[in-house]
């Protein structure tokens, strides 16, 4: 393999760029959702630095950096330090297939939904060494349940992307986007569009799935240890991933630059384009982390495996059906709204009785306790405390 | 399911409102009526002089034991300006110390003491604590000018209502003996002073000795 220095120079030009407008997103990531999270709640947000609190994120950088990197006494020192970077590496790796507008990719793959896939759960690795090596309970504990999360959550999410790749009939994000000239697959599958959404938000830990670094539960997972530029580093790659799953839905669900406007666009239209239906994504994943409370890690198991997994092998099946008998494509969508009414109905029934699935539950759990005749000392001594109980009153009357 | 939408409605509707954060070093919002900051001492307008006479219920009172007061002979009342024999000379709280339980404010038979709306007195060091006379005047001045503050019980510490129901007693007192006078000579006059003395019910007289 013959590769010159030209090529080289400019792969690593690349690769600068994409680390710097990466970091750029994550900036306005964090101050986006400050921002967002509190106007949602009533609050004003950050309004101290700069105008509307606009260098809020640049301060929390600083602070973050001029913090002193500890690590606990008892760690394993290499592990500890390396685990951050193999959480961040692959949620920065996916970023080079991933394509903003035609030509704006850094390498477009042919099997770049599979890239994104396997890359995307090496973070777990990371999360996990990260509990383990800081040698905290907490973290131990968290690393546990985030391995649980996240590859509960990574099938609902592959499933879903699997069904976008079989309607397109190719694992190159280029194809996919071009296949939704006409019609975005939101409109299509939006029951894969739902399962996706709800299992990113699973997968990079927004709330309410922030089960594995809870703070009321297990003080901040497997980055309890954690503190200055490490800290920052799982911080960035927080970030980071939320805007992967923005712009992962943007690109495979909302018809990427394609639609609506159609393929003409000039390249800086197209990639502004992806970019909006990437950040209203972003904007809706907030919207939920303002409003709903953190599930328990048994709701969020049953959830995963009872509901997310089962519907997203409908979807899949569904397509699957549609693909080979040759169906009318909205075909399609009636039945992914079928699917979806499914769990709508259940959790409508069983809301409008709730008395009587709660009178269900207690008699499916009830314990029987059988009357017995109580012993004779017992029964003596209750009648000779009621006989001096009553004495006092009779000797007054 | 459908309560999540609501939530999310819910939280969507705050997007188009005001928020309702006061930054606060900036905006001050005002305390309720009933806020019940550190005491402050009253300020008699008609006497010009604190209703405070320094009778020590107060610092006996305090759980805290945070007050200190020292009494002297009222000027004023020697030119019979002021009912008060007795007023406050220095009056001390240390702030540090004090709990806020308005038990000062409950045994006080004075009306001078109040729990006002003061709760901004941070300072750089201990002695900034410590709330001396002057301070508790001007804090209970703002206080009777926000709530226009009206005494309890008049009749009994305001010192112009006191000394003009006393002169009216006396005039009334004087008027009597002259009718008295000049409808029988020889009524007894050691009876009649007694009679104002119970009108005014001035505690004063008790705590003086």
């Amino acid at each position: 393999m013959n590769v010159t220095l030209g090529e080289v120079i400019n792969i690593a030009i690349a690769l600068f760029v994409l680390f710097n407008l990466v970091t750029l997103v994550a900036i306005t990531l964090v101050w986006l959702e400050r921002k967002l999270l509190g106007r949602l709640q009533g609050r004003p947000g950050p309004t101290r630095v700069g105008p509307f609190g606009l260098l809020q994120p640049i301060a929390d950088a600083l602070k973050l950096l001029a913090k002193e990197d500890i690590s606990p006494g008892s760690s394993q020192k290499v592990l500890f330090f390396v685990a951050p970077l193999l959480v961040f590496v692959p949620s920065f790796v996916i970023w080079l297939t991933f394509p903003v507008a035609e030509n704006l990719v850094v390498r477009n793959l042919g099997l770049g939904l599979f890239f994104f896939v396997a890359f995307s759960v090496l973070s777990i690795v990371g999360l996990v060494l990260a509990g383990w090596s800081s040698n905290s309970k907490y973290a131990i504990l968290g690393g546990f349940r985030a391995a649980a999360q996240l590859v509960s959550y990574e099938i609902p999410i592959i499933m879903s992307i699997l069904v976008v790749a079989m309607l397109a009939g190719t694992l190159d994000f280029v194809e996919v986007v071009e296949a939704q000239e006409a019609v975005p697959y939101i409109a299509m599958v939006p029951l894969a569009f739902v399962i996706f959404l709800i299992a990113g938000l699973a997968e990079v830990g927004r709330t309410p799935f922030d089960i594995y670094f809870a703070e009321s539960e297990v003080v901040g997972g497997p980055f309890v240890e954690y503190s200055g530029a490490h800290w920052a580093i799982f911080f960035l790659a927080e970030y980071v991933n939320t805007f992967v799953v923005g712009l992962l839905g943007a690109l495979l669900f909302l018809g990427g630059w394609m639609w609506p406007f159609g393929p003409d666009l000039p390249t800086p239209a197209a990639a502004g384009l992806v970019l909006v239906k990437a950040y209203f994504l972003t904007v809706i994943i907030f919207w939920v982390r303002a409003t709903y409370p953190r599930m328990r890690i048994d709701q969020l198991m049953s959830f995963g495996w009872k509901w997310l997994i089962p519907l997203s092998f409908a979807v899949f099946v569904a397509a699957a059906c549609q693909l080979f008998y040759k169906w009318n494509p909205w075909t399609l969508t009636i039945i992914s709204f079928v699917i979806m009414a499914v769990p709508v109905v259940i959790q409508i029934r069983r809301q409008r009785n709730p008395a009587l699935a709660l009178a269900a539950r207690y008699a499916a759990n009830a314990i029987v306790v059988q009357a017995r005749p109580k012993p004779a000392v017992a029964a003596a001594m209750e009648s000779e405390s009621a006989t001096t109980d009553a004495a006092p009153e009779g000797a007054g009357a | 399911m459908i309560s999540g939408l609501k939530g999310l409605l819910t939280t969507l509707r705050w997007l188009g409102k005001k928020p309702v954060t006061a930054q606060y070093p900036n905006q001050h919002l005002p305390v309720q009526h009933r806020y019940m900051g550190f005491p402050a001492l009253l300020w008699d307008e008609t006497g010009d002089e604190p209703f405070c006479t320094g009778c020590m219920v107060c610092v006996r009172e305090c759980p805290t034991q945070c007050m200190t007061a020292i009494m002297h002979d009222n000027p004023n009342f020697t030119e019979g300006l002021s009912h008060r024999r007795k007023i406050i000379e220095t009056f001390e709280i240390n702030l540090n110390r004090c709990i806020l339980c308005g038990i000062c404010v409950d045994v006080c038979a004075f009306d001078a003491i109040e729990m006002s709306h003061e709760h901004e007195l941070a300072s750089f060091e201990r002695a900034g604590a410590r709330a001396d006379l002057g301070l508790l005047l001007q804090q209970g001045r703002r206080y009777m000018k926000e709530e226009s503050w009206e005494p309890a019980s008049p009749g009994r510490n305001v010192a112009g209502i006191v000394l003009e129901a006393r002169a009216k007693t006396a005039a009334a007192k004087a008027a009597a003996e002259v009718a008295a006078e000049s409808k029988s000579g020889d009524a007894p006059a050691n009876v009649k002073p007694q009679e104002p003395n119970l009108d005014e019910k001035t505690p004063l007289e008790g705590s003086e000795s």
